[in-house]
């Protein structure tokens, strides 16, 4: 070995020995690397895997009842069938939306949907197929399963609402939030998929009750946001939300739709002593249920489509003029003001001139003289185009208010009409015009400008009944109570009407006379009927004798009405019916009422030869 | 004629001139990789722990095969090895497999049946060591700067360079050119030349970085120099990587305990990124000791080369030795967030098997050359 290649290899070796402490060197920067991100960022890098590794999930909290008085149901939260497919565990989409086809109906619009959904989420996030399920498709499809691997039966929790549509003018439905309810609430709720809010009704009015508060959920989730492990301890459980306990009584209320059968109108039966409301229909119905699973076009016309327009809540929305029913706000205006004693007779001729203009009464050949009582037995027109003269408009508006005509209550629902209690005033500022006495004349029988809704025409005579408070109306159990005002009427004007209103119903030749008509022994009804014009009867049909409401066209007969309550002694509940064009003569209405207060009476305990003690104390 | 294979008494003293701490490290750290790869894959024996194992008992077997084979041997076909690999890197540029868009892998196959799917850039890295530590042992010192030497070196390192690059796989272009660079260091070349020369390439980088680089290469390198400009893309993988690193803290979480390996937020920490796991599962300490290990053994490596005489041994135990080092410091650099994501495995501890084979058939010729230490090898003055 020569001095030169010896020197060679201590070259090597020395540069080697550089190399190697280059070497040293990096390892020395990789290890201080080590203990700056180890040992003095550590904190902080631990607080970011925290982030990385938990979120909070919300949790949704479940829908509150809606109940009646005795807790059947009426909005529930039933088992919702549905199917849902995970993308990730599907092999082809497209065959298997294809496949599924085959066993279940899947609209083109829907399969749009579905890919629309499959390409917003990650792959793991279930896409929804269908929902609504009926329990038939669902079991067929949890058999078949096996065939759609990645497709997975679900069953969750969807509302839904028993009894056929009776109650859904007052509870309303659910529907998913639109673009608005996006906008206008700011509950993070909302933006959960699937997740339901009121649209109508209670179910909206309520909707902050009944949609309690979302939770929190601690999970671990991995890098691509699966959830790996809950933590169910410490968190926030959701808020249910409450149930809502309705005053109304569904036994009540299906007995009411019987008797409705097809006919078009709506009722209300109210406690006179508490105000509560027992029953509360607009018939027809329609099912709830249809809007909450999606309803169809076809369903969506066929509803649009009735001229009985079942989604029209008659009840609260509906301006009807009263009619005869308003005759005891006329009496009680003349008593009070003193204008009349009750004993004055007033001569029917069947028609009243004024001016150019002629009013006529319903009776042919007038009913001659008649008294007060009379007036209201027979519902005698004449007598209250005289009376009303006397009194005066203002102050037959005036007791129309302290009845509740014109009057919007407060039940916790949306939606209610204040109707129309017209006056001078009032004419003025809507019309433009002055007022007229003929304008008095239309009013004192009901008729002109004057608007109600049965809930009105209910609590008119619900206070007539009472006689003492100034019944409102109330709906949800516990909610909206305030000690009723006095009505400050002279009990002995009170009496007086409530005598005539006995005669209506309980003497012979009364327009809703019926021997022991309420069927409950000696335990009598007192009430009113009205005949709402439809249409104006104009002087060729009124002289050709030929005018027969029956023969008319459904959409131009009149509208039926009565108004009572019974038992005539200690009353207990007030009821207010209206049959849409039901025809002269108020057969159906009266027919409907008496039945309803006879039910209703039998379902609080109160039967023949058992009335009830007053020894419930009114809420004055 | 070298090959002593079958001589039992040579063989046995081979056995016993083997340095075995350098074995037992080696294979530790295999044993280490082993467990992270059970943990990385959140405790499954089966996806890649069991298959690591395996693949290190019999790696180490085939490198203590290889030590005790004659150095003559791999001194003799030290060029004809160089040229059979380089043939085929070429031939992948030619008819190569393209995975995941880049062409590394060639199909070896007699007719139409495939015997191997293999890297020959992998092979290059042992087979470049080799022919340039022959080229060294041949050339006489005075000639490693001159026009000859330096020549002869370009070639041997810039021509299978230009092939990787074109695969194109940045990560073994610039370990090879390291590599390459530092044996000419090494074999004693004039720093003049060398300065010049590193002077020269940091002017050419930017140059290189526009004309010679793909997007996803230049986009990797962007993020690396500003790792928030796009969180959730390329750069997650180092923030994810430093968050599972400086979670550990002082102990770490425990084996079988690192929320970021479970939860899958670091991506391929069975494999680049499995630093993290020891990392993440036991803290500063254990992954203090693991970059220990590493000092060791190369530390074991560089004091073998210098007990060697001859120029063709210690160029090539440095070579590989500088190999290995470089894996070790590149993979590290990048996970600690000190370099770009370029794909370059945890030599012994990451899960893969071209890289594990590579590494110990370089440790195998390693512990050879030593063992052949005083062995003649045809001298270089002959040829001068």
């Amino acid at each position: 070995m020569g001095d030169s290649d010896r020197h060679n290899l201590v070259s090597i070796n020395r540069r080697a020995a550089l190399l190697g402490s280059l070497g040293a060197g990096v390892f020395g920067v990789l290890s201080s690397r080590l203990y700056y991100l180890q040992i003095l960022k550590a904190e902080d890098y631990r607080a970011l895997s925290d982030d990385n590794r938990f979120n909070f999930n919300m949790t949704i909290p479940s829908r509150g009842r809606i109940l009646d008085r005795y807790g059947n149901d009426l909005a529930i939260n039933s088992q919702n069938f549905s199917l849902v497919l995970i993308p990730e565990r599907v092999k082809d989409i497209e065959a298997t939306l294809l496949k599924l086809k085959q066993v279940l109906s899947l609209s083109t619009s829907n399969i749009t949907r579905i890919k629309k959904n499959i390409n917003k989420h990650a792959s793991f996030v279930p896409v929804l197929i269908k929902e609504n399920l009926d329990w038939g498709t669902f079991s067929r499809l949890n058999f078949k399963t096996p065939d759609f691997p990645g497709v997975i039966p679900q069953v969750g929790l969807g509302r839904s609402y028993p009894n056929d549509g009776l109650f859904s003018h007052t509870i309303g439905y659910v529907g998913s939030p639109s673009a608005r309810d996006l906008l206008s609430d700011k509950d993070p709720l909302l933006k959960q998929p699937s997740f339901k809010i009121g649209k109508t009704g209670i179910e909206s009015s309520a909707d902050k009750l009944l949609r309690g508060s979302s939770g929190k959920l601690k999970v671990e989730v991995n890098a691509s946001g699966r959830i790996v492990r809950e933590f169910p301890d410490g968190n926030d459980a959701p808020k249910n939300g409450q149930d809502i306990w309705l005053t109304l009584d569904s036994e009540l209320q299906k007995k009411a739709a019987e008797l409705f059968g097809n006919d078009s109108g709506g009722i209300v039966v109210m406690d006179v002593l508490t105000g509560e409301i027992r029953t509360m229909l607009s018939m027809p119905t329609f099912n709830g249920n249809l809007f909450v699973s999606g309803i169809t076009q076809k369903q969506m016309d066929e509803l649009n489509n009735d001229e009985r327009r079942p989604q029209y809540n008659k009840v609260l929305a509906g301006g009807y003029p009263p009619a005869s029913t308003f005759k005891m706000v006329v009496m009680l205006a003349a008593l009070e003001g003193g204008i009349i004693n009750t004993k004055d007779k007033i001569i029917c001729r069947q028609k009243v001139n004024l001016g150019n203009r002629t009013f006529h009464c319903w009776k042919r050949g007038g009913h001659g003289p008649v008294n007060m009582r009379d007036a209201l037995k027979n519902s005698c027109d004449v007598y209250f185009y005289e009376l009303s003269q006397k009194v005066g408009i203002e102050n037959i508006a005036s007791m129309g208010r302290k009845l509740g005509f014109g009057e919007k209550f407060n039940i916790g629902l949306n939606g209610l009409k204040s109707g129309i209690m017209p006056d001078p005033k009032w004419k003025k500022l809507k019309l433009g015009a002055n007022w007229q006495l003929g304008d008095t004349l239309n009013a004192s029988i009901g008729q002109g400008f004057v608007l109600s809704t049965p809930l009105q025409m209910a609590v008119m005579v619900a206070r007539l009944a009472n006689g003492k408070a100034s019944l409102t109306p109330n709906l949800i159990i516990g909610q909206n109570l305030s000690k009723f005002k006095s009505l400050d009427i002279d009990p002995s004007h009170i009496a007086f009407v409530q005598k005539s209103m006995l005669a209506v119903c309980e003497e012979p030749g009364g327009t809703a006379y019926k021997k022991y008509g309420l069927e409950l022994g000696k335990l009598q009804i007192a009430g009113k009927t009205g005949t709402g014009q439809v249409r104006g009867i104009s002087e060729q049909e009124r002289r050709s004798k030929l005018r027969k409401d029956e023969d008319l066209p459904w959409k131009l007969r009149d509208h039926n009405l009565f108004v009572g309550y019974a038992p005539f002694k200690n009353p207990r509940f007030a009821v207010s019916c209206l049959v849409e064009h039901g025809g002269t003569g108020s057969k159906r209405a009266i027919e409907i009422s008496r039945s309803i207060l006879k039910t209703a009476l039998l379902r609080d305990g109160i039967s023949a030869g058992k009335e009830i003690k007053s020894s419930i104390a009114t809420n004055v | 004629m070298y090959n002593l294979l079958l001589d039992y008494k040579k063989t046995t003293s081979k056995f016993s001139e083997i340095n075995w701490l350098l074995v037992v490290l080696i294979f530790g750290l295999g044993l280490v990789g082993v467990a992270m790869i059970y943990a990385a894959t959140g405790g499954d024996w089966l996806s890649g722990a069991r298959q690591h194992f395996y693949r290190m008992i019999f790696a180490t077997f085939f490198m203590l095969f290889i030590a005790i084979i004659d150095l003559r041997l791999w001194y003799t076909i030290s060029y004809p090895f160089y040229l059979v690999v380089l043939v085929l890197l070429i031939s992948v540029d030619l008819m190569g497999v393209t995975v995941n868009g880049s062409k590394r892998w060639v199909d070896l196959q007699i007719v139409n049946y495939q015997l191997a799917r293999i890297q020959p850039s992998e092979i290059m890295k042992l087979a470049i060591v080799l022919a340039l530590s022959r080229f060294y042992h041949d050339l006489p010192r005075w000639r490693v700067s001159s026009i000859y030497g330096l020549l002869g070196a370009f070639l041997i390192i810039f021509v299978p360079m230009f092939f990787i690059l074109r695969q194109p796989d940045l990560g073994t272009t610039l370990l090879v050119a390291a590599t390459g660079l530092s044996i000419i260091f090494l074999a004693g070349i004039n720093w003049r030349l060398l300065a010049s020369f590193l002077i020269f390439s940091i002017i050419s980088i930017p140059l290189f970085f526009i004309f010679g680089l793909q997007t996803y290469q230049r986009e990797r390198i962007l993020t690396f120099l500003d790792p928030t400009h796009d969180p959730s893309g390329a750069s997650y993988h180092i923030i994810q990587s430093k968050i599972a690193l400086g979670s550990g803290g002082f102990n770490g979480k425990g084996f079988m305990s690192g929320t970021q390996r479970q939860l899958e937020y670091v991506p391929e920490n069975r494999t680049d990124f499995i630093f993290t796991v020891i990392g993440e599962e036991f803290g500063f300490v254990g992954s203090l000791s693991a970059i220990a290990t590493y000092m060791v053994i190369i530390g074991i490596c560089v004091w073998l080369s210098v007990q060697c005489k001859q120029v063709y041994s210690k160029l090539l135990i440095l070579g590989f030795t500088i190999t290995f080092a470089l894996y070790v410091f590149i993979n590290l650099a990048m996970i600690m967030g000190l370099a770009p994501v370029v794909g370059v495995p945890l030599p012994l501890i990451s899960y893969g098997g071209t890289v594990l084979l590579t590494v110990m058939t370089g440790f195998g010729l390693i512990l050879s050359a030593y063992i052949n230490r005083d062995s003649k090898l045809p001298s270089s003055k002959f040829k001068n």
